[in-house]
């Protein structure tokens, strides 16, 4: 689905991913993680389109995609969520959702004159489903502004899926989330998977990751340091080391 | 070949005279980017109010007949007083986030204070007192006036003086911990109202410097330079790097010195039209400024 | 009965320039160029119909395309520039604009009389109206239905995929861009939209006023034409025309009294709604109260 082909990022002297090669497989949930620093916000945001390679390549689909904007990559297959939520707060509910919607829809893709001019709101039933996905059921017309914290993080995933993606990409998603919303925030990355969409995770909260993957990456200073499922993961010495330090430097 | 050499000296001779009232664009510039290092808003009235205290100490000069200096101090005091009544107007009480609101509200007090001096001086022009305006150095075939010098290293020593005040005081300690991460400097303790409340005291004090030296440079003050000056000090500010202090003092330099080369080479009418432009040129080829801040990440 | 419709002229005009504004407001781009555009429309047609013999409404059309066509050259390079730098370069175009024409010196003879703008003494023989028997009823009528035709299609804008496009780019341009939304197209777009309607307005303003010269445009005309959206807050059109109606109408022509000193009270009033309501006077909340008020009794359906 996605690779990632030696792919550097330095900002100036900063090497923030140096020579870092991936492969997500299909319809797989692959996780992300490392200490701070590591470069997974910098892999996220290249992967985006938000910053461009310094060098190395990234091809979704066999197709090379390191040269479009983001927008374009949306409209690839490429969708994100943010890590500190990124809503249109003045914007009612159901808007966010089918601003994405609409950026990808097929009718519209190919005829800027729809796009522009139709109106807005057409549509709707797609919508409603994700609303009810999202347990927003119903609240469409709220602003996304007064929405509760943990309403927020699941809107914000419904527009990346609003989108109709190959590929999602969570950027740390569960972060500020409670246990519970921790649960169901899995539940639904599940669900996406049984629905055979592929998934990037980018995370801190382990127990998330290795609930809820197939896969796992470990970043450390901008490179991959090791790679296997949950299990090997856990067992890996070196990424014991890189979050915990040696054992003789636990004083 | 005559041509030639006249044409040199008297484009070199432009530009140091350029550089030299340049100093003064350098001032207006760094008081619109502290403000705008310090709150992430652009105080508009900054210009007026720096003329305006100007204005104020040029009353200490025709009602009591008072030396220069005086009046130049006087300047910096009323500049300071204006500053921080701005502050309360247009900053303090509006929403930190609301860049729009604090940015319109301070173009009415751009307004207000255009208008008093206006009304208050009939909106004729008036001398301001100069010094050392009948020295002239000779150096070769360049001439370097005597007050231009005197504004020039006036406006030097307030940079010295500015240098101190942010780098080895408590108080510009606060103003760049605030600048760079307010609400971490409020979690350390520091009252982040009093300290932005304080940056504009001192932009006020630097504009009172400037606004003098301008006045001193022209000879005189009239409401009709409020504009212009505005203008170049926002594009100063903005070719230096908006945040960046050294990139005002070069900026400012570059544009006194530019513009005395287009009076040169095109005269007054068609003068700011190239540094207008000049800005738009610029802008495309480095829209962050000669010294931009630190990228910031997300 | 004159001075009123003089009034209403005078709205209608400040209207158009305010929401040249709003358009670009909605993308978050805070433009001071709209007055440049403003200018170019204004010669432009006075020109034609002055100059040339056009009529009135070609004349019209051919300023507001040119406005549009300015602005769309403006606003490529004000991609690369944000926020209040925007501001800035924003400024030094409008007041690049008026050192333009204030060195224009273009005179043809029409009919035996020299006409045209001549720099520093304006262009003064911009009598179209006056010519053809338009009266000021006739001029005050034909101005309000551009104004009405621009209301209705700003209405409609924000009725349409792509208000809610250019709304979602000012709201957050990264998650506009990264939820599929061209930022280039939407930014340019917006402020081609401005520079046509600022064009039109500017050649109505040129013909009401029947002389023009550099220095109605600038960059003092560009900070009301800000105002205006800013004041009457971006989430409704009707707000600008609201904002506009309050700062010519009841300030300065109710204000008229005062004399000299209403140019100070405006000042403070500025500061003093922006202080009450930094989100522009029909905000939001201010928007959902006067629709409950007219929903009436029955209970408020959130969709």
């Amino acid at each position: 689905m996605l690779k990632l082909e030696n792919l550097s990022k330095h900002f100036g002297g900063v090497r923030a991913v140096d020579d870092l090669s991936i492969e997500v497989n299909r319809g797989e949930v692959f996780g992300l993680i490392g200490p701070n620093g590591s470069g997974k916000s910098t892999t996220v945001n290249l992967i985006c389109g938000v910053y461009t390679p310094t060098a190395g390549s990234i091809r979704l689909l066999g197709n090379e995609i390191s040269g479009l904007t983001p927008n374009r990559r949306l409209v690839a297959g490429v969708a994100r969520t943010f890590q500190n939520i990124r809503l249109f707060d003045d914007m009612p509910v159901w808007k966010n959702l089918w601003v994405a919607q609409n950026s990808t829809e097929d009718a519209n893709k190919h005829n800027l004159l729809r796009r522009w001019f139709g109106g807005a709101g057409s549509d709707r039933d797609e919508i409603d489903a994700l609303l009810e996905f999202s347990g927003l059921g119903g609240r469409g017309g709220e602003l996304a502004g007064s929405l509760a914290f943990g309403e927020q993080r699941r809107l914000e995933l419904a527009r990346a899926v609003a989108a109709k993606p190959q590929l999602l990409l969570l950027d740390e998603p569960a972060a500020g989330m409670n246990l519970d919303e921790i649960k169901d925030l899995a539940k639904r990355i599940k669900g996406l998977r049984e629905q055979g969409m592929s998934i990037i995770l980018v995370e801190h909260i382990m127990e998330l990751v290795m609930g809820v993957t197939d896969r796992i990456a470990v970043l450390n200073f901008g490179g991959k340091i090791a790679e296997g499922t949950p299990d090997e993961i856990q067992k890996n010495s070196v990424v014991q080391e890189a979050y915990l330090g040696k054992p003789q430097d636990v004083a | 070949m005559d041509d030639i050499v006249f044409y040199t000296v008297e484009i070199t001779q432009s530009i140091i005279d350029g550089v030299l009232f340049g100093s003064t664009y350098s001032l207006i510039g760094i008081g619109f980017t502290l403000i705008f290092g310090a709150m992430h808003k652009l105080n508009m009235t900054y210009a007026a109010a720096s003329l305006a205290g100007a204005y104020i100490g040029l009353v200490f000069f025709t009602l009591f007949d008072a030396p220069a200096m005086l009046v130049f101090l006087a300047a910096i005091v009323g500049s300071a007083g204006i500053g921080l009544i701005v502050y309360y107007i247009c900053f303090r009480y509006i929403p930190v986030e609301n860049h729009l609101a604090a940015l319109m509200a301070s173009v009415g007090a751009l307004f207000f204070i255009d208008e008093i001096v206006i009304h208050a001086t009939n909106a004729s022009p008036l001398t301001f007192p100069a010094l050392f305006d009948d020295v002239m150095l000779e150096l070769g075939p360049f001439g370097i006036r005597g007050d231009l010098l005197f504004v020039f290293a006036v406006s030097l020593i307030s940079m010295a003086a500015l240098w101190y005040l942010l780098y080895r005081t408590r108080l510009g300690l606060a103003t760049r911990a605030v600048s760079q991460q307010g609400i971490a400097a409020q979690l350390c303790g520091i009252d982040v109202h009093r300290t932005n409340g304080a940056t504009f005291v001192v932009a006020g004090m630097l504009g009172g410097v400037a606004g003098s030296m301008i006045g001193a440079s022209v000879g005189i003050l009239s409401p009709l330079l409020t504009l212009p000056i505005t203008i170049k000090g926002l594009i100063v500010t903005v070719i230096g790097g908006l945040g960046s202090i050294p990139g005002a003092i070069v900026a400012g330099f570059l544009v006194g010195a530019l513009e005395n080369i287009f009076l040169f080479v095109r005269g007054v009418n068609e003068r700011d039209m190239y540094i207008m432009l000049l800005l738009f040129v610029f802008l495309v080829f480095r829209p962050h400024g000669i010294f931009s801040r630190r990228a910031e990440r997300d | 009965m004159e001075y009123y419709l003089g009034i209403a002229q005078t709205i209608g005009i400040h209207a158009l320039l305010g929401w040249s504004a709003y358009v670009l407001l909605l993308t978050g781009q805070l433009s001071l160029a709209q007055v440049g555009f403003f200018a170019i429309g204004a010669y432009v047609s006075a020109i034609l119909t002055t100059m040339f013999g056009f009529h009135i409404v070609p004349a019209l059309m051919v300023g507001a395309l040119l406005g549009g066509f300015f602005a769309m050259l403006v606003g490529f390079p004000a991609l690369r520039v944000k926020g209040l730098m925007l501001v800035v370069a924003t400024i030094a175009f409008t007041q690049f604009v008026s050192l333009f024409f204030f060195n224009v010196h273009w005179r043809r003879d029409v009919d035996g009389v020299m006409a045209g703008p001549d720099s520093t003494q304006g262009f003064r023989e911009i009598r179209f109206y006056a010519a053809n028997g338009w009266d000021t009823l006739d001029v005050t009528l034909f101005i309000w239905l551009f104004v009405l035709l621009v209301m209705s299609g700003l209405w409609w804008l924000d009725r349409s995929r792509a208000g809610t496009v250019l709304r979602a780019v000012g709201a957050d341009d990264l998650a506009a861009q990264s939820s599929g939304i061209n930022l280039t197209v939407a930014k340019v777009t917006a402020m081609t939209a401005g520079g046509v309607i600022a064009g039109l307005a500017g050649g109505l303003y040129a013909h009401s006023a029947t002389y023009v010269d550099h220095l109605t445009f600038s960059v003092l005309l560009a900070t009301f034409a800000i105002a205006y959206p800013i004041i009457g807050g971006i989430h409704s059109v009707l707000g600008t025309l609201a904002a506009v109606i309050f700062i010519q109408g009841i300030l300065i022509e109710g204000l008229r009294f005062l004399g000299d000193w209403r140019n100070i009270l405006f000042g403070l009033l500025i500061i003093l709604i922006m202080n009450l309501k930094p989100n522009g006077i029909m905000d939001a909340r201010t928007m959902r109260t006067i629709k409950r008020m007219f929903a009436g009794g029955k209970s408020a359906d959130a969709k």
